[in-house]
């Protein structure tokens, strides 16, 4: 049997994460190939709306990577979107998710490392947690 | 004062720049009106007027009376209840339409709209979700016999209440498993009567007098839509006086006067904004730093609701209502449903609320596991974002894995 190959979208926002997911790029660090990056311009203007669509349309997990609090381009983006995220994981819990499939973390322009490691981690928990539960179920 | 707060006056600004703009288009407004019979008055004042009937309807249509069905599907009655509220009104529709099918008031049957040709009821108005085999045998009865199929209340349109029991993960079998064995009624019926095999409703049953059957209920409660095609969407639990209003005079102005309906998928009595914009109380903008039940405060009866602390769904639900209860001091529960700009109402309203809860002065040192315990604060978020729309949502069902809930 082939390995499970979790699809994951990540979002990353333009002015921090995108910047440190091109640095780790240019790098070349190596990093597993399960992810698709969609860039924002900030980590706020993931509408928790696109988190569920990815969901209902067969992602496995779903990443929303900022600026790292006190330094979003937009001063106050990643203070509004911890909150949404927050309540959004509640959400998906309700639904019976396992709240690891949603993960929100802070990178900066400069963390390409931190970049890979956080990628590299959250595709391990995916492929730990299988494939999403909607595949099973008629939505 | 916190940093959003210097954003408050430029929001505050907002709405009259855009009035400024919108007298200054004097022209009716033609396109993104969704719905014909709105006048271009009740845009502007935002406000949804009763549509003018007349005083009563002018007789038999000249060219004859139509053919009205109207049918409950998974309802709870209120939607026909809203329909026999239009007072005297409901006697004068006899003169416009026979009423061929109308489970609450009159005696069509199932066999007669059978017997009856197809496209040969005029319109067919349906409220309640798609929740058993009945449901959707009549919903497609219905549409193959009418040339116009309505969508009537949140339920139908968005799943409304029926639908929450999609979060039921082991469907319908646990749905009946709870109902018939685990309430307190049931359960003790049970030992009582049947110790050894619980007795459970059957979908069919072989009588001495013959075979009987009941309907299948399904694991997942489905919208009028998502079973056949509709025409036109009537949201509200139940509709409003106005909102019906407007349903009426499209029929009245087609029948009588050979108006042209309404462009297909119109949603009827909806403004082109949202509640707030129709809500008389004060918005002070004001963040929330606990939430309130209604009946937990004395209620201010001016101010934005949401000011207050109560989780109003106001901001990501369509207008129409005329806020009929935020003005009684109740918080919109977003019975209208979304606005035309978003798919999602929970994660819209999801979205409003969660960006109203203050930066904290360490907001930039405290770690997700705070803002977690913030956001805790808000319960069921699942319930009370998606109340009426969970059919409608873009996951429609719960799902179960180890660590989710
Ligand atoms: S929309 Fe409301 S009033 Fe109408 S059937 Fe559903 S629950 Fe009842
Ligand atoms: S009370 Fe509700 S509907 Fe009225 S302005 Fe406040 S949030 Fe909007
Ligand atoms: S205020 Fe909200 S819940 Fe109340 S009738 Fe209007 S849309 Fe429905
Ligand atoms: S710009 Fe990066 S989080 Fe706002």
């Amino acid at each position: 049997m082939t390995e499970f190959e979790p699809k994951i979208v990540a979002f990353c926002c333009n002015w921090c994460s995108y910047a440190g997911a091109d640095g780790a790029g240019v790098a070349r660090l190596q990093m597993p190939t399960n992810f698709r990056i969609i860039r924002t311009m900030c980590s706020a203007r993931v509408d928790p709306e696109f988190v569920l669509r990815a969901f209902s349309k067969g992602a496995d997990g779903v990443i929303v990577l900022g600026c790292h609090p006190a330094d979003c381009h937009y001063i106050g983006g990643n203070y509004r979107a911890r909150r949404r995220i927050a309540l959004l994981k509640l959400v998906l819990d309700q639904y019976g998710f396992d709240p690891k499939r949603m993960r929100l973390e802070w990178v900066s322009a400069s963390e390409a490392e931190k970049f890979q490691k956080t990628m590299t981690e959250f595709v391990d928990t995916i492929k730990e947690l299988g494939p999403t539960p909607l595949k099973e179920v008629k939505h | 004062m916190s940093f959003f707060d210097r954003f408050r006056k430029k929001k505050k600004d907002a709405p009259v720049a855009k009035e400024a703009k919108k007298s200054a288009a004097s022209a009716p407004v033609a396109s993104g009106v969704v719905c014909k019979t709105k006048t271009p008055e009740s845009i502007e004042a935002n406000y949804m007027h009763a549509a003018d009937l007349g005083e009563l309807l002018p007789g038999a249509p000249p060219n004859g009376k139509i053919k009205l069905a109207i049918y409950w599907a998974a309802a709870c009655g209120g939607c026909d209840v809203s329909l026999l509220d239009t007072n005297e009104r409901i006697l004068t529709i006899g003169d416009m339409a026979d009423i061929v099918m109308w489970p609450i008031a009159v005696d069509g049957k199932e066999k007669d709209i059978a017997e009856m040709e197809d496209g040969s009821i005029t319109v067919a108005i349906i409220s309640g979700a798609i929740r058993n085999s009945e449901n959707e045998h009549m919903a497609k009865l219905l549409r193959q016999k009418s040339q116009i199929m309505v969508s009537y209340g949140s339920c139908a349109c968005f799943g409304g209440s029926p639908a929450l029991a999609n979060l039921v993960a082991g469907g319908s079998k646990e749905l009946l498993d709870y109902a018939y064995q685990k309430v307190p009624s049931t359960s003790s019926f049970q030992a009582d009567y049947h110790p050894d095999a619980p007795v459970m409703p059957q979908t069919s049953y072989a009588a001495p007098e013959g075979e009987l059957t009941l309907p299948v209920i399904y694991d997942r409660v489905k919208t009028l839509d998502q079973t056949v095609d509709v025409d036109y969407f009537v949201p509200g639990c139940p509709p409003l006086q106005e909102t019906i209003s407007h349903m009426l005079k499209a029929f009245v102005d087609f029948v009588y006067h050979g108006v042209p309906l309404p462009p297909k998928g119109t949603q009827i009595g909806v403004t082109t904004s949202s509640l707030c914009d129709q809500c008389p109380r004060t918005k002070e903008y004001r963040r929330i730093t606990e939430i309130k039940e209604p009946f937990q405060v004395d209620v201010d009866p001016d101010l934005c609701l949401l000011d207050q602390g109560i989780l109003c769904l106001g901001p990501a639900t369509v207008g129409g209502c005329n806020a009929r209860c935020t003005i009684a001091g109740q918080p919109c529960r977003g019975c209208y449903g979304p606005t035309k700009a978003v798919q999602e109402h929970g994660a819209s309203a999801l979205t409003a609320i969660a960006s109203l809860f203050p930066v904290l002065e360490d907001d930039g040192i405290i770690g997700e596991d705070k803002i977690m315990d913030i956001m805790s604060t808000i319960k069921d978020p699942l319930g009370y974002f998606y109340a009426f729309t969970m059919a409608k949502s873009l996951i429609k069902v719960a799902v179960n894995e180890k660590g989710g809930q």
